[in-house]
């Protein structure tokens, strides 16, 4: 008895020595666009999308897996490796739509923090610069492991939309059906129904997260002898991050749908007025933690994706990158990080905010970007010179080549559609 | 005489003297057994599968190669491991600059050719890690290539000299075939190769480790972060881990062996000289952030009947680091501490002069004293090193002032 509690004991140890990549970066997947997607696929259609949430958490693993043990096995980011394997001209491309893709998310997120805190009534000429500086700042002032206990916190935070969810006194028998099962009311050849399941679908992969997971991993020192504990991380983020995206689309679906569904909210632009619509339907609480947690969400993600890609940019192409060198010794890497931040906050303060543009902008960028950056990790992940024994297996890579092929097609359609 | 870029002639047709394509440049190989910087062959992609062609039977070659010869007089192309492929091992590739000190990726290669009786000589001469090199891969195909040439000679190069140019290799018996020793890399300071290293990936890390001089691996791991230390020596295989924490000072190698997780330090420790071991052991009983924790057992001590040139003779002999030798320690009967003697003070004086006479009232703490009564120490007395005495008053050994300062910076 005694050595079984020992064994778990050494086993939790190991656990928290590694926990940390997966699970953040699993999280700031609900980020302001994502909690957005699925509030309004609640509010829309009640319990009926629960059914893509399993599905979604599968994909979401099976990609997560693999930029984790790329991580792991070369100790090098992704656009490291896309750079030594593709050369330089793919490389560039994939990093110039990155920037793009990713400079719409970080003006969505910085949209996110202004409608949250403008609930609460502060002006988003306040908080928008305050937002930005607090981002700057954190970043190139703090360390990983300093960073790291901050986004572990932040990850926490999203409790809070379990606790909305619990407000809403959902009827739980309907939605566990509902997440098991495939509604048979609504057709497939709904038109707004299926749109809605590949915005869902297509806002839990995203190309930057890739390059983020990888890069922590590799800042973090997991070694291939760490691996096997370090997959538990990214399960349990990617698990808890679809439990959370459960209890959103549970909410909106118990209360705005249930009430006589979203006329006013068609035309929202961000998860705020959603918010605003819990509050007669499920109470003061619920709509404070619905508020709050889109602020911690935005914030969260607002952080992580400026820092993010002015390093996998600049690594890829070859630019002095690091939080450990001065401006003038990588000024690449600080200005594009610096750019993206004021850019990016800069947009809200405009008198006609152009978000529409930016998104779509952002979305084809996207379409663009992520079958590349899937495919060029199937295919590292196969080269047996660079993973040696950890290639990808025969069964991984059926679910692999699948998974890919289905959210490669997805985001295609998603902007064609649009 | 002229420079040629890698990139202009992969893919560059190769024509025979009747004007001819014959194949494509697919690659090109330097054998360094041969010559260090001589292209040996250029692979080319014909008809009748992959052949090697020489730079003897090379008329001209840029974006078209031109050639003397037919090709069933090249060889067959044979991969081989000896020899360096400058698209697949050098292009887009990492590579460290020796000159700058930095970790730097590879836009291009650079070669000079020299027209000798009516053939080639080509010697790669530079890698691009700039704008340039950039810029002409983008362009290439698109671009024509007058004005891409025009273009890029505006572009101020941003090339490392092939001197300066260390290979990152991998696998031990490639290194050895390709002659890559880090040679370069070596004669940085420690603190700088420790630089470069942190921005290496294990592997890359473990290659410099396993092939740079014991004293060189020694000196850049202390000045290594603790993490990265910790992974680089778990890497290593224990004979050489142990090659390695030989040479480094004892408190340092103390330090790292209590980070490790016991069974890798106890290995280790089996693999070292008896007397490094006796003493990396006697450090490792001491809690890491105590005097003794912190202490080196390499230091100098003379009798305290010692006259100055006695402690010259014991300054040649010396054979610790550089920072202990600040002060040289007068000990009694049975090893007991009685002075100290600052450096300073033997350099001004005359050879025959009686330590004794030169002595200041040293100071010194126990091995438990707790590392911020150390600091405390150093700053009240403006102390260079501190000793540790135990119990009985005998010296024990010295912490350095560096030491402090890491271990304050550490905080």
């Amino acid at each position: 008895m005694k050595l079984l509690r020992k064994e778990w004991r050494t086993r939790i140890a190991l656990f928290l020595a590694v926990v940390g990549p997966g699970f953040i970066t699993a999280n700031v997947d609900n980020d302001a666009g994502g909690i957005f997607t699925y509030s309004q696929a609640g509010a829309q259609f009640g319990y009926s999308l629960l059914w893509t949430l399993i599905p979604i958490t599968i994909a979401l693993v099976v990609i997560q897996e693999m930029a984790s043990r790329m991580g792991a096995v070369t100790g090098k980011g992704l656009s490291d490796l896309i750079r030594e394997e593709f050369g330089f001209r793919l490389t560039f491309v994939v990093m110039v739509t990155l920037v793009v893709t990713n400079f719409g998310n970080v003006v969505a997120e910085f949209a996110g923090i202004a409608s949250s805190l403008e609930l609460f009534g502060l002006s988003r000429f306040v908080v928008v610069p305050a937002a930005a500086a607090v981002v700057w700042l954190l970043v190139v002032r703090g360390t990983y492991a300093s960073i790291e206990k901050i986004f572990l916190a932040a990850s926490g935070f999203y409790v809070c939309y379990i606790v909305a969810g619990l407000l809403a006194h959902p009827d739980w028998k309907a939605a566990a059906i509902a997440t098991v099962t495939r509604p048979k009311s609504i057709g497939i050849r709904d038109y707004s129904y299926v749109s809605m399941v590949i915005a869902v679908v297509g806002t839990t992969i995203a190309p930057w997260m890739q390059f983020y997971l990888q890069a922590s991993i590799v800042e973090k020192g997991v070694t291939v002898r760490q691996y096997r504990t370090s997959r538990w991380d990214v399960i349990l983020g990617c698990v808890f991050t679809d439990v959370v995206a459960w209890f959103i689309i549970v909410a909106c679906a118990a209360t705005i749908y249930a009430s006589g569904g979203p006329m006013t909210l068609t035309k929202a632009t961000d998860a705020a007025p959603f918010a605003l619509a819990l509050r007669p339907l499920a109470g003061e609480y619920a709509y404070l933690l619905f508020a709050a947690g889109l602020f911690n969400a935005s914030l969260f993600a607002a952080s992580i994706l400026p820092i993010s890609t002015a390093y996998a940019v600049c690594e890829g192409l070859g630019f002095e990158s690091g939080l450990d060198k001065r401006f003038d010794e990588a000024p690449v890497f600080y200005w594009l990080y610096t750019l993206l931040i004021v850019l990016g906050a800069g947009v809200l303060l405009l008198p006609h905010v152009p978000l529409v543009y930016v998104s779509v902008l952002s979305q084809v960028a996207n379409g663009v970007v992520l079958p590349f950056v899937l495919i060029f990790m199937l295919l590292l992940t196969n080269d047996r010179e660079l993973m040696g024994d950890h290639v990808n297996g025969r069964g991984f890579n059926i679910v692999a080549w699948t998974t890919v092929v289905i959210m490669v097609g997805l985001t295609l359609a998603m902007f064609v559609w649009r | 005489m002229s420079l040629v870029a890698l990139s202009e002639m992969l893919g560059a047709p190769v024509r025979d003297a009747s004007g001819v394509v014959r194949g494509r440049v697919r690659e090109i190989a330097v054998a360094p057994q041969e010559h260090p910087t001589r292209i040996a062959y250029f692979v080319v992609r014909t008809a009748d599968g992959e052949r090697t062609l020489s730079p003897d039977a090379i008329k001209s070659a840029g974006a078209t190669v031109r050639t003397t010869t037919e090709p069933t007089a090249w060889e067959r192309y044979t991969p081989s491991d000896g020899v360096l492929l400058l698209k697949r091992d050098l292009l887009d590739q990492q590579i460290i600059d020796v000159h700058g000190r930095k970790v730097v990726r590879v836009n291009d290669v650079e070669m000079e050719s020299t027209p000798v009786n009516n053939h080639l000589l080509l010697n790669v001469v530079a890698v691009d890690v700039g704008a340039r090199g950039a810029i002409r891969r983008l362009s290439k195909g698109i671009v024509p290539s007058f004005t891409l040439r025009a273009l890029l000679d505006r572009i101020p190069p941003r090339v490392i000299p092939w001197e300066y140019v260390d290979l990152l290799e991998t696998d031990p018996a490639r290194r050895v075939k390709l002659k890559i020793a880090y040679e370069g890399l070596s004669k940085l300071h420690p603190a700088d190769i420790a630089d470069i290293v942190e921005d290496l990936a294990p592997a890359e890390r473990e290659a410099v480790f396993e092939t740079i001089d014991e004293e060189v691996a020694a000196e850049t791991l202390e000045e290594l972060d603790p993490d990265v230390q910790k992974a680089v020596v778990e890497s290593l295989d224990k004979d050489r881990a142990a090659d390695i924490v030989e040479e480094m000072d004892p408190d340092a190698a103390a330090d790292l062996l209590g980070e490790l997780p016991e069974e890798k330090s106890v290995e280790i420790l089996k693999e070292m000289q008896p007397e490094e071991r006796h003493e990396v052991t006697h450090l490792l009983e001491f809690s890491e952030h105590t005097a003794a924790g912190r202490m080196t057992t390499e230091f100098i001590a003379v009798p305290e009947t010692a006259v100055v040139d006695d402690a010259i003779e014991a300054l040649r002999r010396f054979e610790g680091s550089r920072e202990a030798v600040a002060t040289i320690y007068l000990v009694g009967p049975a090893g007991k501490l009685v002075g100290s003697v600052p450096l300073v003070k033997i350099a001004i004086s005359s050879p025959a002069a009686q330590l004794s006479d030169l002595s200041d009232p040293y100071v010194a703490c126990a091995p438990d004293t707790p590392e911020s009564e150390v600091a405390a120490l150093f700053d009240k007395y403006n102390l260079i090193t501190l000793a540790v005495i135990d119990e009985h008053g005998r010296l024990a050994g010295i912490i350095t002032a560096d030491d402090v300062i890491a271990m304050l910076r550490a905080r």
